[in-house]
């Protein structure tokens, strides 16, 4: 029909874009992964299993699960923090939550690496915490604080708290009140209805940030390589590396590829338990 | 009385406002530290030395800096002009559509939510084996495909509470597609349009991985960001404090506007 | 020979495997108000914007004083809609938006003001010329929508559930409002409705549509009193209905209860059947043709009239009868109260059950 035709002129421009510069490259990726690395760096354009097989060879699964674990604390603590901060916010009076809402989220427009600046500054030897420490007194040896897997930790959680905050803050904005009143009506104590009505309702939020966070930070390389110093390698550093440095990139690729199929594994799981989340939605319009 | 959405007596109300001051505690102090830092005229953390701007001065006085920054800039407003446009145009496509399939849907997703990391890797791949030579240029494609997604996405919830049937007066009323275009969808959408090229600048300037990947060997192609990694990595000095709270200062001031811009909604919104 | 003004002829319209709209042949003359009625699904809208150009016909034709306009787009159609959201561009201020559609014939910008102050003062509205749609109340931007689709003098005016999204006070005032303009303009109006009252007291004549197809078409009059089906004696008014069984010329109710009609009905003896009567038809302490005897469980006051609900052996549902003030002064019904209704013969339809 005449009148449907006009979309496809207004989308294909945008589609061919995302095809091309997207799509393609990376399936591309996926189908890197299976060649032979050339001597000379580069790629022999013969088939191997041989990369996805080193993927899995203890040295470098090792940092796979290194990777997923501090990934997997920096996300927990951060739903923790933000699941709290969202609570709180959503208990304030109405007209104040956009205002809070807004500077939660605001340290998040700022650009990610001064954000991460901020905490060398904060965490140095010579930094504002160790200056602080001997201000009030303290003269022994402090411990390394910089460049630590702590300070990455920390480094995770602040870049990614504004997000979780975010998922958390719509799921218990959406709620009626009058479910919770209702279940302190029927006789339930303040923490049993939060632990049977208000947490059920709104764990989709916090389902959503875990996977985030986990999802951004497990591929990071940026917060290792400057609050770990890379002291330790994560996988998005040793991804970095075979591109840029090790010139190895078939193995890159299948670095990648386990990478990219943990990572949209996850967000599939996430859509997933989103979408079946929103079914009792008509109930949570307050 | 004031509506709470949650209950709250006067013990677990105070509970709340601790929490929240605990979050932004931990949320702003790195932040204004770095920012008074910038301001401490011996520009180290040890000790204030007085206020001073000769550190933002230093930073006019580096050509490496005003070399970045000047790339940063070209990026930007490029990939801008590009994304907004294609953008728009999805977004009024997909919204006309109105039934799209679950693999566009996808696909128009997709560039918001793929980690950075995984984007610039298969950037790299792909034109490093097509032989493509790497500089501004594939930064500016590269942004592009999150840019226009993102402004897709800020034209389309635009596009939600649009009522179509304007699009329809607007025929019945005797006007072709293109005048359709040109007086009534594009002056309503306009300032959603804006306000998502805003995002898209501003996502462009603070970008760093993308462009790291993208921009092939050599100096002339450094962003400001990517100006920003190495001083952090190899020597930090002073002039970074300045630079790190103009560059925070650009993105907030720029989002800030781009959300007023959106908010001044249809009527009845 | 002389054309209807518009003719429309076996219309269908297909939407994949659902039929909207099926086979709705309809003429309507010059000058009439005609009223689409039907409850949402009945195909009404799909019908009203296939007129306006917005959805293609799967089938048959549509003619404008004789030429087929059936393959024309809208915006070449010399026929314009009133949308049911109003669809005023939000942009633009009142005045602009009433001048839309004559810049889009490109008319000269003088005689352009000329027609739009015109109609400004018609619609009563040439204080707010200035105005954004976003502050002007529900009932000027209903004005500013009509202006802005009469100003071009269409041949006719589509009017897509015009005053529903008025409330009710503002509603009767509008209903004789824009018969007025339709009078002055002299336009042919067809409007969509679902609210059956509202078209009993604007339209000329009424096509009722069910499930994409026409119904019956008539004046209100003819609709109101001689309804051909059961859905429309149901769907306009208020109607009682009584279960009965054809036995020779007369309709054998409950409880050996005879009911006459003058009607008849095609249906062989013993068949069952329904016989209705309106609540106007029911007269209290009257012995007419046919009588009845039932008990009083509520009494509603709609305006002057009450509406008594009448418990008999008929029928499950209480009967209703309508019951003027000054009958009701003289009765003075109270619940629980047992009452005598009567009815005559001509005033009991049959439909088959």
């Amino acid at each position: 029909m005449k009148t449907d035709r006009r979309p496809l002129v207004l989308i294909s421009p945008a589609l061919l874009w995302l095809f091309g510069l997207m799509v393609v490259p990376c399936l591309l990726i996926l189908v890197v992964a299976f060649f032979r690395r050339g001597v000379y760096g580069g790629i022999e354009y013969t088939w191997t299993l041989e990369n996805i097989a080193l993927v899995f060879d203890p040295l470098y699964f090792g940092i796979f699960m290194k990777s997923a674990a501090i990934a997997g604390l920096a996300a927990g603590i951060a739903c923790v923090l933000g699941y709290a901060a969202a609570y709180a916010i959503a208990s304030m009076p109405r007209r104040h939550q956009p205002m809070l809402l807004f500077f939660a989220v605001l340290p998040f427009w700022s650009n990610y690496l001064v954000r991460s600046y901020a905490w060398i500054v904060l965490l140095n030897r010579e930094g504002l915490i160790a200056n602080l420490a001997r201000w009030i007194g303290f003269d022994g040896e402090l411990p390394k604080m910089l460049y630590t897997e702590p300070a990455v930790v920390i480094g995770l959680i602040y870049n990614y708290l504004p997000f979780v905050i975010l998922s958390c803050y719509a799921p218990l904005s959406r709620l009626n009140p009058e479910i919770a009143e209702a279940s302190r009506d029927l006789g339930a104590s303040a923490w049993t209805t939060f632990r049977r009505i208000t947490l059920p309702r709104t764990v989709v939020g916090i389902a959503t940030g875990f996977v985030f966070v986990f999802v951004l930070s497990i591929g990071n390389f940026v917060t290792p390589a400057l609050l770990g110093g890379g002291q330790f390698q994560m996988i998005g550093n040793l991804v970095y590396a075979q591109f840029l440095t090790a010139n190895d990139w078939p193995f890159g690729a299948a670095l990648s590829m386990v990478l990219i199929i943990i990572m949209l594994g996850l967000l599939l799981l996430q859509a997933v338990i989103t979408e079946r989340a929103s079914g009792g939605k008509a109930y949570t319009d307050g | 009385m004031e509506r709470h959405t949650l209950m709250a007596d006067r013990n677990t109300y105070r509970l709340m406002l601790l929490i929240i001051g605990i979050v932004f505690a931990f949320l702003y102090i790195p932040i204004s530290v770095l920012v008074a830092l910038s301001f401490n005229e011996g520009g180290l953390p040890t000790a204030w030395t007085g206020f001073s701007v000769k550190w933002y001065g230093a930073l006019w006085q580096n050509d490496e800096i005003l070399q970045a920054a000047r790339n940063t800039l070209f990026v930007a407003i490029f990939s801008t002009i590009l994304s907004t446009i294609l953008g728009s145009l999805l977004a009024v496509g997909v919204e006309i559509r109105r039934r799209n399939g679950k693999w566009l849907e996808t696909i128009i997703f997709a560039p918001m939510i793929i980690p950075d990391i995984v984007l610039a890797i298969a950037l790299l791949s792909f034109f490093s084996l097509l032989g493509v030579k790497m500089g501004l240029h594939t930064i500016i494609v590269s942004h592009v495909v999150f840019n226009l997604a993102f402004v897709c996405a800020v034209v389309r919830a635009r596009l939600k509470n649009f009522d179509w049937a304007i699009v329809e007066a607007s025929a019945d009323l005797g006007a072709s597609t293109i005048t359709t275009l040109i007086r009534v969808i594009l002056p309503v959408l306009m300032p959603a349009v804006l306000a998502g090229a805003l995002l898209a600048f501003t996502l462009s300037v603070d970008e760093f991985i993308i462009a790291f990947f993208t921009a092939g060997a050599g100096r002339s192609s450094i962003t400001l960001p990517m100006q920003i990694y190495a001083m952090i990595r190899f020597g930090v000095t002073p002039e970074i404090n300045a630079l790190a709270t103009l560059v925070m200062a650009v993105s907030v001031v720029a989002l800030a506007l781009s959300q007023r811009l959106n908010r001044g909604g249809l009527p009845g919104q | 020979m002389t054309y209807p003004l518009l003719s429309i002829q076996q219309v269908e319209k297909h939407f994949g495997n659902v039929s909207a709209v099926s086979g709705v042949t309809l003429d309507v003359q010059e000058n009439e108000f005609f009223a689409l009625l039907g409850a949402s699904g009945s195909g009404k809208t799909t019908l009203l914007r296939m007129l306006a150009g917005f959805e293609a016909l799967t089938a048959g034709d549509i003619l404008l004083e004789g030429t087929s306009i059936a393959q024309l787009p809208p915006n070449r159609r010399p026929v314009n809609l009133m949308f049911q959201s109003y669809a005023l561009f939000p942009h633009m201020n009142v005045a602009k938006n009433i001048a839309y559609g004559l810049e889009m014939d490109k008319l000269p910008k003088q005689e352009i003001n000329a027609e739009v102050e015109k109609i400004l003062d018609v619609v009563q509205l040439t204080q707010l010329a200035k105005r954004k749609p976003e502050q002007l109340s529900g009932g000027q931007r209903q004005r500013v929508a009509l202006a802005r689709a009469l100003i071009k003098r269409p041949k006719v005016l589509l009017l897509d559930e015009p005053l529903g999204a008025l409330d009710k006070k503002l509603r009767s005032d509008m209903q004789l409002e824009l018969k007025r303009l339709q009078h002055e303009f002299g336009i042919t109006f067809i409007m969509v409705t679902h609210d059956q009252e509202e078209a009993l007291v604007m339209a000329d004549r009424i096509a009722i549509m069910q499930d994409g197809g026409l119904l019956q078409v008539g004046t209100p009059n003819d609709i109101y009193e001689r309804p051909q089906t059961r859905f429309a004696a149901d769907f306009i008014g208020v109607m009682n209905f009584l279960p009965v069984t054809l036995s020779g010329d007369t309709l054998q109710a409950a409880n050996g209860i005879t009911i006459t009609s003058t009607q008849t009905i095609d249906l062989p003896n013993g068949s069952a059947a329904v016989a209705a009567i309106r609540p106007e038809r029911l007269h209290v302490d009257t012995q007419l043709d046919n009588n009845l005897a039932g008990d009083v469980v509520n009494i509603a006051y709609h305006g002057l009239d009450l509406l008594l609900h009448i418990k008999t052996t008929l029928s499950d549902k209480p009967i209703i009868s309508r019951m003027t003030a000054d009958v009701a002064e003289r009765h003075c019904p109270t619940i629980g109260q047992q009452i005598n209704l009567g009815w005559s013969a001509k005033d009991t339809r049959i439909f088959p059950a």
